[in-house]
């Protein structure tokens, strides 16, 4: 046995059964996901095997003249679940971002403690977190409770089954996914060039726009992201924070699929969230591949 | 100017005091109220009691039956029982196939590597909601039954990720000189990975395995979906409870659980600190 034959053996043990597992598993379910994206719902639950492209025309409004009137119900929910996305990232980006640059400059052992216990959570039930939530915010929850007691208001407040609310408990389980990539840029921001900046005359609001931002963009650009992809589909938060009406795409796929009986147009809104993703992911690692490294969050 | 900055750095420092207490108050007064003895008001404080936690345990209590859920403990416990077979069987996979696929992406060059390398980081970043339905669709027009065996599958697909990228990150630090010298002196291939290479990568494994634990025992989303109708685990079980209104057994199962993930989650950051030195 030569040596290319033996690496060969190797390799291919080593790859072998895992390629399958991923192409059976994997990419197997993705793809017919995808093919039953383009079929047509049958009356009863199930599919049509034949070619329909308005699973997609639904979601933009324009669905099957025969079937619906125009209705931008969809678009709607789509729209709305960007905003919240969107909210959740600027946010978690506000909270983490300040904290990055003071934990930078704490001792090794200050350090370390911070980053373990940001990264701790991480790793605690994530329904767990959740429900912490639901407790405060809720009409008898905690909030409520003490400001009832202080007298700051005589009737409880609307805190959960709001859009507010969904977006709190969205920070709270992404705070380790934005805080890891922010830190890692902030780590590496070169203090010399700042000082440079002061010493040259430019006042704290410029220096911070002209060196510090452009700095420790690769790490907002990756932590956003990274918060983005996961809270975009989301079905967990809006469900246990948002009430019962339908709040977000993850809810809305949900539904076609446990209860609507729709598969297709459930895979339609699923690919949608797919392809958002794919596409941010597209540009995460062309802006990577452009030198700045960002570690996988808190992994 | 001084003044300045020395208020922006106690503000700052200000700032990252609240930074933590936000992340973790709420876990502390779960804690802390999950020792509350009202029944109806979760949030008023009207004594200690440790009756919520014997109730969950499954001992005697004297709780009135319309605080608590109907399920009794025996349910509870068959969800732990299915979220431990659950996750030993996919850590168990996911270890394997994950070092197998680390340790290939690293010793070999192959044709089309950076592209398996996308193909081994996607099942992690794909959305939850995104793979579980394409996991249902796949199983049943397979006609899989759907149950624990489809969990383990489909929980395995992203766990290896996880497992991939911890073991990897292992073998980037680890020093291929000490493979060089044990074949320098007559150890043969086998010899010198056993040796020399697994202790040093053994903690990286050690590392993604309770990573991979962990996330399993956790997974809602797409554990959800392939279910199917009979098999319930633990975060389900408590997402299940939660949609039908809140009772204080939920506060003792949650604090139990916090419990146990930081435990684990002590030990797996202790791995990965060893790694470093």
């Amino acid at each position: 046995m030569n040596l290319q034959t033996r690496d060969r053996l190797q390799l291919g043990t080593l790859l072998g059964p895992l390629s399958l597992f991923l192409a059976i598993f994997f990419l197997g379910p993705l793809f017919i996901m995808m093919v039953t994206s383009f079929l047509a719902p049958g009356l009863y639950g199930g599919v049509e095997w034949h070619f329909y492209p308005d699973n997609f025309g639904r979601i933009l409004g324009f669905a099957d003249p025969a079937f619906e009137e125009y209705d931008p119900i969809y678009i709607a929910i789509f729209l709305r679940s960007i905003r919240i996305a969107a909210l959740t990232v600027i946010v978690t980006l506000l909270v983490c971002y300040p904290a990055a640059f003071q934990i930078s400059r704490l001792s090794e052992r200050w350090k370390n403690i911070s980053l373990f216990l940001i990264t701790l959570p991480f790793f605690t039930s994530l329904i767990v977190r959740l429900f912490v939530w639901v407790l405060l915010l809720r009409q008898t929850g905690l909030i409520n409770e003490l400001l009832l007691k202080t007298g700051l208001i005589n009737r409880p407040l609307e805190m959960i089954y709001t859009d507010g609310a969904i977006i709190v408990g969205m920070v709270y389980i992404f705070i380790p996914f934005m805080f890891m990539p922010v830190y890692a840029s902030v780590e590496k921001l070169d203090w010399s060039l700042v000082r440079a900046s002061q010493d040259l005359g430019a006042g704290p609001v410029r220096t911070f726009l002209r060196i510090i931002l452009p700095l420790t963009l690769p790490g907002i650009v990756g932590g956003s992201i990274i918060v983005f992809i996961p809270a975009l589909g989301n079905f967990v938060v809006p469900a246990v924070l948002g009430g019962a009406k339908v709040q977000m795409l993850g809810n809305l796929i949900e539904q076609q699929f446990l209860s609507a009986r729709n598969w297709p147009f459930g895979s339609a809104l699923a690919m949608l969230v797919m392809s958002v993703m794919l596409v941010l992911l597209f540009f995460y690692v062309r802006q990577e591949s452009r030198g700045s490294q960002i570690p996988a969050p808190g992994r | 100017m001084k003044l300045i900055r020395s208020i922006g750095r106690s503000i700052l420092a200000f700032y990252t005091v609240l930074f933590f207490v936000f992340v973790y108050l709420p876990l502390f007064l779960i804690m802390v109220y999950s020792f509350n003895a009202n029944p109806v008001n979760m949030m008023t404080w009207s004594g200690f009691t440790t009756e919520w936690y014997a109730q969950v345990l499954g001992f005697k209590t004297t709780i009135s039956e319309n605080a608590l859920y109907l399920e009794s403990t025996d349910q509870l416990l068959q969800a732990v029982r299915n979220s431990l077979l659950i996750a030993l069987s996919t850590t168990a996979v996911a270890t394997l196939f994950g070092t197998a696929a680390a340790l290939a992406v690293h010793r070999f060059h192959f044709f089309g590597k950076r592209l398996y390398r996308v193909l081994l980081f996607l099942p992690m970043l794909m959305p939850d909601i995104v793979l579980g339905i394409a996991l249902l669709i796949f199983f049943v027009s397979a006609g899989i039954h759907l149950g624990i065996g489809t969990i383990i599958i489909g929980q395995c697909t992203f766990l290896i990720s996880y497992v991939f990228i911890v073991v990897s990150a292992r073998l980037a630090g680890m020093d291929r000189t000490l493979e060089h010298a044990s074949a320098d002196l007559g150890a043969n291939e086998w010899m010198t990975f056993r040796r020399v290479v697994m202790p040093q990568l053994m903690p990286g494994i050690i590392g993604g395995a309770l990573l991979a634990f962990i996330i399993s025992m956790d997974d809602l989303v797409i554990t959800y979906f392939i279910a199917g109708v009979d098999v319930t685990t633990l975060p389900m079980f408590i997402f299940s409870m939660m949609r039908r209104g809140i009772k204080p057994e939920i506060n003792a199962i949650a604090v139990m659980m916090l419990m146990f993930s930081v435990i684990i989650a002590s030990l797996g950051l202790y791995f990965r600190s060893r790694q470093k030195s």
